[in-house]
């Protein structure tokens, strides 16, 4: 059984010390930005002309990465998240600049422990590594915070983390046969 | 019928703030014939503006006016912008809040004798005993429908998930199980229904079964004719006169104009961060320290309870959202017992996050991500777990301090909440994480999970009430021991924090408060 004592705090990585800019890509942050990000992006590929497509399924796989779900949720929410940084780099050059020296990083670290590209790192923990190294840095933040509101503040996935959502359309839990039983107790 | 008082007219007393404090004095002042002006930072809202939606009521009533995180705890990195919980609109965060009504235990008034002092803490006896409040707890509980003796109501029906805990909590040898006291309606009463276990409290109750003072006190207040409550207007400064005495208030109404009510008392109550800086904003030749400031006590002593969470994956369904957000407590540890490594107590509140918030609170913070966190997340429906409050001692470093240069959207500092724990925090803490852990254990749990503090939701003491002026900020009426006709009306009145939740001490000071100051306006004193 673990009772993990030591997740209080970022512990920042021994690659990059937090600025305070980075920082921003927390909590208030998180919710003020991102919240607008996942409104406003379209449901389709888009066809940013910023990005290649060696670039773009590199995006889709960090973005499954941060937060990994390999069964329960097919590439669409993620895929989301991913068009809606495109677009926004599209329009903005430092965006763009941001995400793809992010991206170029990241492949120099892979090749540097595993002489390979990120993608093709097989095992899911070693990415994971990977990225835990670069957790700190803007790029990553971005795609994170968009992905936290993409899939968790979702309402259409709801269903399938278990999680109910809105009850007082209909009334609330009080009369539902589930309120109050324990069956495994 | 909706009074409007003149700007000039200074025989109205002026209150700052709309939620516990602030719209409890309006009620109680207004049923006794005394006119009042509310003066609120936030919009005007209604049960029509309350979604089951955690993030979206947040974006919609929370206080984003920027604020800094200081201190060593863990916010000044993972909530940088987020010290605190507040809620900037009409009501204040008592539509946010739960609804748990504790009453302080008798001890907990009187920290300094019980425990003799605390190396590097501010400990200090309230002025007033656990006897002289038992009346006005009794008329808060009656006001807000608190569940219990005093109103007859019954507590809630346990939900499934306080069954687990409380289960838990059985194993290990506790006993104080109970789903209350809660001031959510039971059953129907005072005009308001009974809690249908919708489960989204803490975004508002969209049917108003929970106690808020935007659909009791205030709307009672405006009825009385005795009370104009003015949204969107920030109360900028308090003016004095040559003599020291309130004159009134400086605000910016919401075209950001400045405009000027005078007043007979002003009565401050914008929660424990506002409160102190509005009278620091305040400064004057005359009080060039801030108003009311002699001791230096004004910002100091924050507290915000000793806080964390614990989450657990059951073997088995829990539904945690399906029924009241805190649907029931175990208050074995809130007792004092120093051989624990600690001073004061905890009390364990079972607590339901939505999807939203869990997956944002689980890890705060820029490395909550990866695969153990989500493989968690995956089992939401079978996740059950509690926050923790406990007895935070206050210290002069944590504090309310303006920025030096930076300036908000109305032209003030901004400012800055430190924070940091007091090494019988850490202990508390642990002790609580350690156990949740024999609890959850005790179920078969296959993941335990620690949370840190989120975002404080509970602020108190940075104008605090001492017998001696020079220890604190107001006397035991909640007056100001430098200027009688300003008061504080709010929990940054609080001497200490106690294992309690606060808005029922809140309140049970305000009726208390009303009273002294019509007596002390009779007699001509203010
Ligand atoms: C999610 C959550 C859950 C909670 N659960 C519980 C619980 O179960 N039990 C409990 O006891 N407590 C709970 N609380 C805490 C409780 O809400 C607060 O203790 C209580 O509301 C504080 O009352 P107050 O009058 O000090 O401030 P508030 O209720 O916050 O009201 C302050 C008001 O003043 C306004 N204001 C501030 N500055 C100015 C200014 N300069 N000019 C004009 N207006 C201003 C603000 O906009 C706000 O509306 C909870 C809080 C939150 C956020
Ligand atoms: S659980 Fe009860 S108090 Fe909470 S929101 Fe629902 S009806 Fe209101």
């Amino acid at each position: 059984m673990l009772h993990d004592l030591t997740m209080i705090a970022a512990r920042p990585s021994a690659f990059a010390t937090p600025t305070r800019r980075q920082l921003l890509g927390t909590t208030a942050f998180v919710a003020l930005t991102a919240g607008l990000l996942t409104t406003t992006m379209s449901r389709f590929a888009v066809a940013a002309a910023t990005f290649d497509d060696a670039q773009k399924m590199m995006l889709l796989r960090v973005a499954r990465d941060i937060y990994p779900h390999e069964t329960l949720l097919d590439n669409a929410p993620y895929q989301a998240v991913v068009d809606a940084i495109l677009t926004e780099a599209d329009k903005d050059e430092k965006v763009a600049k941001m995400m793809s020296d992010g991206l170029t990083d990241l492949d120099k670290r892979a090749d540097a422990v595993y002489k390979s590209k990120y993608v093709d790192v097989k095992n899911p923990l070693e990415r994971e590594g990977l990225l835990r190294q670069i957790e700190l840095t803007d790029w990553f933040q971005k795609v994170r915070g968009g992905l936290l509101f993409g899939l968790y503040n979702n309402k259409a996935l709801y269903p399938k983390f278990g999680y109910d959502g809105s009850s007082w359309e209909h009334g609330g839990w009080i009369n539902d046969p589930s309120f109050g039983k324990v069956e495994w107790l | 019928m909706a009074a409007t008082f003149d700007q000039n007219d200074d025989s109205v007393v002026v209150i700052v703030g709309s939620g516990a404090g602030g719209g409890t004095m309006a009620n109680e002042l207004a049923q006794k014939g005394i006119k009042s002006v509310v003066l609120e930072a936030g919009k005007t809202l209604s049960l029509e503006d309350i979604e089951n939606d955690e993030w979206a009521m947040f974006l919609k009533i929370s206080w984003l006016d920027k604020r800094y995180s200081g201190g060593t705890w863990h916010g000044h990195i993972n909530h940088p912008n987020l010290p605190a919980w507040i809620v900037k609109g009409l009501g204040g965060s008592t539509v946010h809040w739960a609804g748990v009504s504790l009453r302080y235990q008798p001890h907990e008034f009187k920290m300094k004798t019980t425990t003799g002092g605390v190396p590097g803490a501010n400990v200090l006896d309230w002025p007033i005993s656990y006897d002289e409040l038992k009346p006005y707890y009794d008329k808060a509980e009656l006001k807000m429908g608190t569940t219990g003796d005093v109103t007859g109501m019954p507590h809630l029906p346990w939900s499934s998930d306080f069954k687990v805990l409380a289960e838990g909590a059985r194993r290990i040898g506790y006993s104080k199980l109970i789903s209350g006291p809660m001031s959510i309606n039971s059953v129907e009463r005072d005009g308001r229904p009974a809690c249908q276990q919708i489960g989204f409290c803490m975004q508002g109750c969209k049917i108003g079964a929970k106690w808020s003072t935007l659909y009791t006190e205030l709307p009672r207040a405006v009825d009385t004719g005795n009370c104009e409550i003015r949204t969107n207007c920030m109360v900028l400064q308090i003016e004095h006169d040559k003599s020291g005495k309130v004159t009134g208030v400086v605000y910016a109404d919401k075209d950001g104009k400045q405009q000027r009510q005078k007043a007979r008392a002003v009565l401050v109550a914008g929660n424990s961060i506002e409160s102190p800086r509005l009278l620091l904003n305040s400064a004057s030749s005359k009080f060039p320290d801030g108003l009311a400031n002699s001791s230096g006590q004004v910002g100091r002593n924050y507290m915000s309870h000793m806080t964390g969470g614990v989450y657990a994956v059951m073997p088995g369904k829990v539904f945690q959202n399906r029924g009241t957000q805190v649907a029931g407590i175990v208050r074995d540890e809130s007792h004092h017992d120093d051989k624990r490594g600690f001073v004061g107590g905890y009390t364990l509140e079972k607590l339901t996050l939505g999807l939203g918030f869990l997956s944002a609170f689980m890890v705060p913070g820029p490395t909550g991500w990866g695969h153990k966190l989500t493989s968690a997340l995956e089992k939401y429906d079978q996740t059950s777990g509690v926050w923790i409050c406990g007895e935070d001692l206050p210290q002069e470093i944590n504090n309310i301090e303006l920025h030096k240069t930076e300036k908000d959207q109305y032209g003030l500092p901004v400012p800055i909440v430190n924070k940091t724990d007091h090494p019988n925090d850490t202990n508390m803490r642990n002790h609580a994480y350690a156990q949740m852990g024999k609890i959850y254990d005790s179920l078969g749990a296959i993941e335990v999970w620690n949370l840190p503090a989120y975002p404080a939701s509970h602020n108190m003491g940075t104008n605090r009430m001492s017998e001696k002026a020079k220890d604190g900020v107001v006397n035991k009426w909640g007056q100001t021991h430098d200027i009688k006709n300003l008061f504080v009306s709010d929990g940054s009145q609080f001497t200490t924090s106690a294992s309690c939740n606060p808005t029922l001490t809140i309140v049970a000071l305000a009726i208390r408060q009303a009273e002294y100051v019509a007596d002390q306006m009779k007699k001509g004193a203010i």
